[in-house]
């Protein structure tokens, strides 16, 4: 098996989200031919089954990318394409590692290769999170090969709207592009006060205007703006959601897209596993905690196993028009990965 | 068995250490990982970075 074909491969098959079928069936296609048990379940994400066992090692990565073809190419060492870093990169390590490894007795390496990461609807995680209950998991997202991420900031969509009797310009009556303005304001000062004494963005409540619309019919002003939150551990969603309601005033605030903030523990087997062998071939371990949101958010809590995310690649690339993955240290990853799967 | 503490010379005696194993200096509050079992060694535990990614 040639690592760098399987992700050449992959990354070949656009595969936006809602759009992850022929990527899932070539993954599963490939899977099968290295003696992995593999089929696409019914939320369509590409599985791969490594050994039995009651003792089952997750290895959750997603299939789908963000939009926009970049044409595949390998140059000087880089593997360019949609998703070689975010998070192809992450899932073929993930198949690489465990053919290398090989089945152990007692044990099941599950590959879950998930549909619609990249959207707010994490459908491939949340049904994976009801098939399997794993003692372990590693979650196939872009750090380095040398780095371990053990938390992600939570996040919540907030949509205000605000409708009123139209008023002469000239009248004292505040405008309902104004009254959302002024929400905003409230918001943001709220965020501030409560980011006063946390100078690192995990630990702060980020909030970002996203859209703000207004308009009127010749009777009726209306405004409409969304806010996305992201949220640190240390609040929940709920939290935020009881924080901002009343500074809406008169207005309508619906909650969507809901995440609460993860932060694994680093002092357990996992961690050990990886810290050991990232130094076994001469590398110097460092942990990492992201200001996104990624699956390790919805599996974390739901199966309170040791948890990680782990991959090859700059994240800086994501979601860029340059994105491509060094292929030695991609080669890196998968040995650091082979040797964590051989111990746990 | 014993080592001191890299960051303030604080001797630290663990009576099971393991490879890998995160501990805090009971000292000066620093956390040290456990890179050598027999003869422990110690040294500081890999940096906490932030990151932007999803």
């Amino acid at each position: 098996m040639n690592p760098v074909d399987l992700l050449h491969g992959l990354v070949k098959i656009y595969s936006p989200s809602t759009q992850e079928r022929v990527a899932s069936e070539y993954l599963v296609a490939q899977m099968s031919a290295l003696g992995f048990r593999a089929f696409v379940d019914d939320a369509g994400n590409a599985v791969g089954i490594l050994g039995e066992g009651k003792r089952e090692i997750a290895l959750l990565g997603h299939i789908d990318t963000f939009h926009g073809f970049i044409e595949p190419r390998i140059e000087d060492g880089q593997l360019y394409g949609r998703g070689s870093v975010d998070a192809k990169g992450c899932l073929a390590t993930f198949v690489a590692a465990c053919h290398q490894v090989g089945a152990r007795e007692g044990v099941r390496f599950i590959v879950i290769g998930a549909v619609e990461e990249e959207s707010a609807t994490s459908k491939g995680a949340r049904y994976a999170l009801t098939q399997y209950a794993p003692q372990f998991c590693v979650i196939g997202e872009p750090s380095g090969w040398d780095r371990i991420t053990l938390g992600y900031k939570g996040r919540v969509l907030v949509d205000y709207e605000i409708a009123k009797a139209m008023a002469h310009t000239a009248s004292t009556t505040r405008a309902a592009a104004e009254d959302a303005v002024a929400f905003w304001n409230r918001v943001a000062q709220f965020a501030a006060q409560y980011n006063a004494d946390k100078p690192r963005v995990f630990d702060q409540l980020d909030p970002s205007l996203r859209a703000l619309n207004s308009n009127d019919d010749g009777f009726t002003d209306h405004a409409t703006m969304r806010i996305g939150m992201r949220v640190p551990v240390g609040l929940t969603i709920a939290d935020v959601e009881r924080a901002l309601t009343p500074l809406a005033n008169d207005a309508t605030v619906t909650f969507s897209s809901r995440e609460e903030p993860f932060r694994a523990d680093k002092n357990n087997a996992l961690v050990r596993a990886f810290t050991n062998a990232i130094r076994d071939v001469g590398g110097k371990p460092a942990f990492t905690v992201k200001t996104g949101t990624a699956d390790m958010n919805i599996v974390g809590p739901a199966w309170g196993c040791p948890i990680v995310a782990y991959g090859p690649g700059d994240s800086a690339l994501d979601h860029t028009p340059h994105e491509h993955l060094d292929l030695a240290e991609y080669a890196r990853a998968i040995n650091v990965l082979a040797r964590v799967l051989s111990v746990l | 068995m014993s080592a001191n503490c890299p960051e303030c010379d604080a001797e630290i005696t663990l009576t099971k250490p393991m490879r890998g194993e995160i501990i805090v200096c009971p000292d000066c509050g620093v956390e040290l990982e456990v890179t050598n079992e027999n003869p422990l060694a110690l040294e500081l535990a890999p940096q906490e970075e932030e990151d932007w990614g999803e």
